[in-house]
């Protein structure tokens, strides 16, 4: 710390550091690579010549080591250097709650494209007539076979999207279990919480991913199947890295790294876990169970 | 609220090397001046598409363009590089940054890694909205000519090369970087202020700072993901806004704008933060109605949450819906009525004196007032049917935002610039300055108030010979304004040449936070013992 | 440097000198509501709207004339006092500041007579917006669809009578004026003729992207929007010929896709309509059908992934 002898306060005032300029380049080569592979699809031309995935792999690898390198020097300034003072780790909490909110907002705009169709199915006062004919005029849209048969018909919600729902729920009781562990020391309680809580959240992911397989409508062509799957995908996304950023935890609980009185690296993760939990329950409630209208077998 | 200087700052203030201090910052100083000079690239690209616009509606016919594409392409890019590469990171990033912990007496920010990480995200921003411009757009033409609110389907089935896939990845990088910027904000507003200076004690910018950050952390989400529905419409066949499919172009408009109503106050309000500072100062006397001021900014940030359709009045939204954007709308003229006559009040008995950051702040008030009355008049859905999408509405908005905004910075820049610096600038540069671009932006906007009237529609690149009178006049209030800033960058050329020590605190009594205690340019690293505030 | 930092007396000259130019300025745009141009179109040098030609739109004019005012001396009002406080308190005339900060009376004063203003304004602004969307029962249903860059139209009412609506240009795609002195940018090859007083409703779509049908005079201006049927009315009183640009942005041509509609008497209507009936009743639209196969194209398209 090259500014600490001089410091008469518990704020952390952080060394220069390469990786946000670092991280900033990944993403540009990450946003420029993913336009190259999106314009290389359907035998596109791609961009300045290039085609191809590999130039976004490259990108969005760099940004995962970026990641790695960051939070590593975070944890050790917390681990090593103790710069996580009291302060400090309120500081964190502000951050973490700011971050989720953003993310909740993130999810209106997915909800709100939902709504605007499941709420206005029909040509209405506003004179939608190109919609009424692609829906029928109902929610969940009438179903269609022909024309390539884009919507043959919708999920049952209480099938795997109920078991995925018990599933979320129950991981959502074992992080607490490992919190209450944690905050008892219990060591042993905590390790185990947290594996069970990846388990099931992988579980989950399983599930989702088998469902998406077993779908009778598509991503594209319909507004059904694109509010359905990018609002359920871009939840998938979030019980991904949540499931990650849990892993990370159960990691650092192993290697000894969290104490009953400074953890903030776990709760962190505990209301990621959470908020990625609520989210699931809204979509259940309006995209599955509402969405599903009277199943179509199929 | 002032307290001790820090005179043992001035001996240990070790500055690390070129690459470690400018590229790895973790200095929010630095990471201020990063964002001052973006801005001031962002400003230069920007205004010099804005004289292309200019220039083409000089007179009717085709001026500059052989292609009325390319007029979409540059008012495109200059309303995105004005908003979200100058003002924002001029304003919220550049001063934001810098006198933000000074005012509140915090070391730095909260999160000086991300705080980099937010400004490094930038310059990719624009990076790729500049490559935006040579590569294919629609068919056989080159970059993007959707307009900053990027209405589909023009900017889906519109647009099928790779141009817009650049703007809208652009704005996700510069999206990203707001919202942590923002988050940085909160926490260090939140959670670092000095010992004794609690919120009701908080000079305004820095309150000014705490709502912008949370209108953008609350908006910039859904603009993210209105883009990201673009891009999978356009690339990936999904139809959120294809009625082929049962989506709809109106869903966007609504994502759009419920950010981008909230964007505008975005790109106000630090800037109402500041001028009370520069007003209270040059009248020698605190600010009036200090408590009022600060919940004016609140109230004008939470209401301008619920007002987006005022943009829609167009788009066949349904009477009730249109009615209650009405009210709604007209609100907020009324926390901002609060705003301007209290600075009046702040003047009122006041001993005013009129260097230049003070001559921008009073004709900010002045010139603001003329644009928030005509957005008073636009608000109404009856009579906005005959101003949507007519220039009209580009006068409004210039007198808001390359009027009013505008002057908040350049009241700021001038305001801040012995104290970032240490240099004095020269006063008689600085009013010439003032006084060119005065009246350079009024010729400019004024008369399109008439043209918007008469009935000429915006982005369009060409207009019957009737219009030729006003729109000449507007490009030559243009060129006024390019003049005027040629003369501020030279005075900025000469102040840093001729090197007039300021001084801790050139402004006198009236200047009263916190970074005038500090030296100017302030030590590396200040507040290393917090101050501690009555 | 002190000196040369306070340049109030010297700055308070032109602020003033400044100040009254824009009054003149500000007034003289008051007045503007008062003496519109007439016919159509734009005039050199207009400042006020163009000549209103319905109900609607004279509502509008007066409502403007009302804002006009209000706004007015709203900011004449904000200049006013800028300028005293220039005159008064500058530090010259007034070298010791008070330290005043609260006066509750003037704070609530100035919170709620702006209030009372804005109460005043939405009296007339609900009614206007209210009769804009009273519908009167319908002589005659036109359907317009903006396309990339001209307008459709049918007749739906005589036999679904269709034809398109082009801005005129020369052999090398430059707008041109017409044949009976139509300016260009605004001149058109085939005009929609609607008769005079009559109730006319107005059905708005597009084809591809987002485009506007406006007629300044007539007090409509409505998005046309791919999938939906937006709706909108006018009875025009005045014979004559008026114009309209496209006003949302469509791309290349935005600028080069004007509106035009002849206000007839019912005599010239009828004339009208039986030679229109013949000229383009059997034919296909122009270019292409109104309501274009583009995006059922594209539909398929993504059905097909
Ligand atoms: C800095 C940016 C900024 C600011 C502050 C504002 C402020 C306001 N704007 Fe504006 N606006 C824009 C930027 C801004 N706007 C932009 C960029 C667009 C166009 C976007 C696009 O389409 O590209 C736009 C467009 C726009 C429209 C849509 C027009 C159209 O497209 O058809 C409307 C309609 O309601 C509107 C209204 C208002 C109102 C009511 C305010 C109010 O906040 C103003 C309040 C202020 C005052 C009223 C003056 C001071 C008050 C007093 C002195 C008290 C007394 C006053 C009264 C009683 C009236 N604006
Ligand atoms: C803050 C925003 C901002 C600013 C400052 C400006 C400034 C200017 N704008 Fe623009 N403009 C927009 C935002 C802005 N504009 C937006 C959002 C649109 C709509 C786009 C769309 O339709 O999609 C638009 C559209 C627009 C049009 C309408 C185009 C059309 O509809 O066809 C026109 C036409 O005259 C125009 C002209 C100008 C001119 C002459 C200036 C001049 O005042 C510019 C002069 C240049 C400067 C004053 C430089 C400023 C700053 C610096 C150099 C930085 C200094 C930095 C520091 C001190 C740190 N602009
Ligand atoms: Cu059609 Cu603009
Ligand atoms: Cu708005």
């Amino acid at each position: 710390m090259s500014s600490s002898e001089h410091k008469h306060h518990d704020y952390h005032l952080i060394d220069p550091s390469p990786w946000p300029i670092m991280g900033a380049a990944s993403a540009f080569v990450t946003a420029v690579g993913a336009i190259i592979w999106m314009k290389s699809l359907d035998d596109g031309d791609g961009v300045f010549g290039l085609t191809g995935w590999l130039p976004f792999a490259i990108g969005f690898t760099m940004i995962l080591v970026t990641m790695f390198v960051w939070w590593r020097d975070v944890i050790n300034e917390a681990e090593v250097e103790k710069a996580h003072t009291p302060v400090v780790q309120i500081h964190l909490r502000y951050g973490m709650i700011m971050f989720i909110m953003s993310e909740v907002m993130f999810f209106v705009a997915w909800f709100w494209a939902y709504f605007d169709v499941a709420l206005f199915p029909g040509a209405g006062v506003m004179g939608f007539e190109a919609r009424e004919a692609v829906t029928g005029g109902q929610w969940p849209p009438v179903a269609m076979e022909t024309d390539g048969g884009y919507l043959k018909g919708t999920f049952d919600p209480w099938g795997i999207p109920l078991l995925n729902t018990i599933i979320l729920l129950t991981s959502g009781a074992t992080v607490t279990y490992a919190h209450h562990a944690l905050l008892k020391d219990d060591r042993k309680g905590l390790i185990w919480g947290l594996a069970l809580t990846v388990i099931l959240g992988l579980t989950f992911t399983g599930f989702q991913v088998y469902e998406y397989m077993l779908a009778s409508f598509s991503f594209g062509g319909h507004i059904y199947g694109a509010t359905f799957f990018m609002a359920t995908g871009f939840h998938g996304v979030h019980v991904i890295i949540g499931t990650i950023f849990l892993a990370v935890c159960l990691y650092r609980a192993i290697k000894g790294h969290f104490t009953a009185k400074q953890h903030f690296g776990f709760e962190a993760a505990a209301w990621y876990w959470h908020f990625v939990d609520v989210v699931w329950l809204f979509l259940f409630v309006s995209i599955y169970v509402w969405g599903a209208g009277t199943p179509i077998a199929h | 609220m002032s307290t001790q200087a820090h005179a043992a700052d001035h001996d240990h203030d070790h500055k690390p090397g070129f690459v470690k201090r400018w590229l790895f910052s973790t200095n929010h100083k630095d990471i201020g001046t990063l964002y001052l000079i973006f801005a001031m690239v962002g400003g230069i690209i920007g205004g010099f598409l804005s004289m292309g616009i200019r220039a083409e509606l000089a007179e009717p016919g085709m001026q500059i363009f052989s292609n009325p594409h390319m007029f979409n392409v540059f008012t495109t890019a200059h309303g995105l590089i004005m908003v979200f590469f100058m003002i924002m990171p001029s304003l919220f990033g550049g001063f934001g940054n810098w006198f933000v912990p000074l005012m509140i007496g915090a070391p730095d920010m909260a999160f000086p890694r991300l705080n980099n990480i937010s400004f490094w995200l930038l310059p990719p921003a624009l990076g790729l909205l500049v490559m935006s411009l040579f590569v294919e757009g629609p068919s056989g033409m080159n970059g993007a000519g959707i307009g900053w609110t990027a209405y589909p389907p023009h900017s889906t089935s519109g647009h099928p090369g790779p141009a817009v896939d650049f703007a809208i990845l652009s704005l996700h990088l510069a999206g990203a970087s707001s919202i942590l910027s923002s988050i940085n904000f909160i926490t260090t507003i939140f959670n670092m202020r000095a010992p004794g200076m609690t919120l009701h004690k908080m000079p305004l910018f820095a309150w000014s700072i705490l709502v912008t950050a949370f209108l953008l952390l609350l908006s910039l989400p859904v603009l993210a993901g209105a883009i990201t529905m673009l891009l999978t419409d356009r690339n990936f066949g999904t139809t959120f806004f294809d009625p082929a499919g049962g989506g709809d172009p109106v869903l966007y408009q609504h994502l759009f704008w419920f950010f981008g109503h909230p964007e505008v106050y975005v790109i106000i309000l630090p800037g109402f933060g500041l001028v009370s500072h520069i007003i209270s100062t040059f009248s020698k006397k605190p600010v009036f109605g200090y408590l009022p001021m600060a919940y004016a900014m609140v109230a004008i940030g939470a209401v301008g949450f619920v007002v987006w359709a005022h943009h829609m009045y167009t788009a066949g939204l349904s009477l009730d819906t249109q009615a209650y954007f009405l009210a709604a709308t007209m609100v907020i003229a009324v926390p901002t009525g609060i705003k301007i006559f209290s600075w009046i009040a702040t003047m009122w008995g006041g001993s005013l004196s009129f260097p230049t950051p003070m001559l921008f702040a009073i004709g900010f008030i002045f010139l603001f007032t003329v644009g928030g009355v005509t957005g008073v008049v636009l608000a109404n859905p009856g009579i906005d049917r005959a101003f949507h999408d007519t220039v009209y509405v580009v006068a409004h908005f210039h007198y808001t935002m390359s009027i009013g905004a505008l002057f908040t910075l350049f009241a700021g820049w001038y305001y801040w610039f012995p104290k970032m610096t240490g240099f004095m600038y020269n006063e008689a540069l600085g009013k010439l300055h003032f006084w060119m671009i005065f009246i350079g932006v009024n010729v400019t906007f004024f008369p399109q108030h008439f043209s918007g009237m008469a009935g000429m529609p915006r982005r369009h690149a060409d207009y019957p010979d009737a219009l030729a009178g006003w729109n000449m006049v507007s490009t030559i209030g243009a060129w006024i304004t390019s003049a005027a800033m040629a003369v501020f960058f030279f005075a900025m050329v000469l102040a840093f040449m001729r090197k007039q020590k300021a001084g801790d605190n050139p402004w006198g009594v009236g200047a009263t936070t916190l970074e005038w205690t500090v030296s100017s340019p302030p030590p590396f690293h200040t507040f290393e013992k917090l101050p501690k505030v009555k | 440097m002190r000196n040369r930092l306070r340049g109030g007396q010297q700055s308070s000259v032109v602020f003033k000198g400044i100040g009254s130019i824009l009054a003149t300025a500000l007034f003289s745009v008051l007045l503007a509501g008062v003496a519109h141009a007439q016919g159509g179109q734009p005039v050199p040098w207009q400042i006020g709207f163009q000549e209103p030609v319905t109900s609607i739109a004279r509502q509008i004019d007066s409502f403007h004339d009302f804002l006009m005012i209000v706004i007015t001396v709203i900011s004449l009002f904000v200049m006013g006092l800028l300028a005293y406080i220039i005159w008064k308190f500058n530090e010259k005339a007034n070298p010791v500041p008070s330290k005043t900060t609260h006066n509750t009376k003037i704070e609530v004063i100035w919170t709620i007579v702006p209030i009372l203003i804005l109460l005043v304004i939405c009296i007339p602004s609900f009614r206007l917006l209210f009769a804009q969307y009273t519908f009167p029962k319908a002589d005659l249903v036109i359907k317009t669809t903006g396309n990339q860059w001209y307008w459709s139209y049918e007749y739906p009412d005589h036999g679904g009578m269709s034809f398109d609506q082009l801005m005129l240009r020369d052999d090398d795609d430059k707008p041109i004026d017409g044949p009976n002195g139509e300016p260009k940018v605004l001149a058109v090859d085939n005009f929609v003729v609607v008769p005079v007083n009559k109730n006319v409703e107005l059905l708005v779509t597009a084809s591809d992207v987002i485009h506007n049908w406006t007629i300044p005079a007539f007090g409509v201006k409505l998005d046309a929007i791919p999938g939906r049927v937006n709706r909108a009315w006018f009875n025009a009183d005045k014979i004559g010929t008026y114009y309209g640009q496209c006003s949302e942005l469509c791309g290349k041509d935005h600028a080069y896709m004007p509106i035009g509609v002849k206000v007839v008497s019912e005599a010239d209507y009828a004339t009208w309509l039986a030679k229109a009936k013949k000229e383009f009743a059997s034919n296909e639209p122009v270019r292409k059908k109104a309501g274009d196969t583009k995006l059922a194209a594209t539909a398929k398209e993504n059905i097909n992934r």
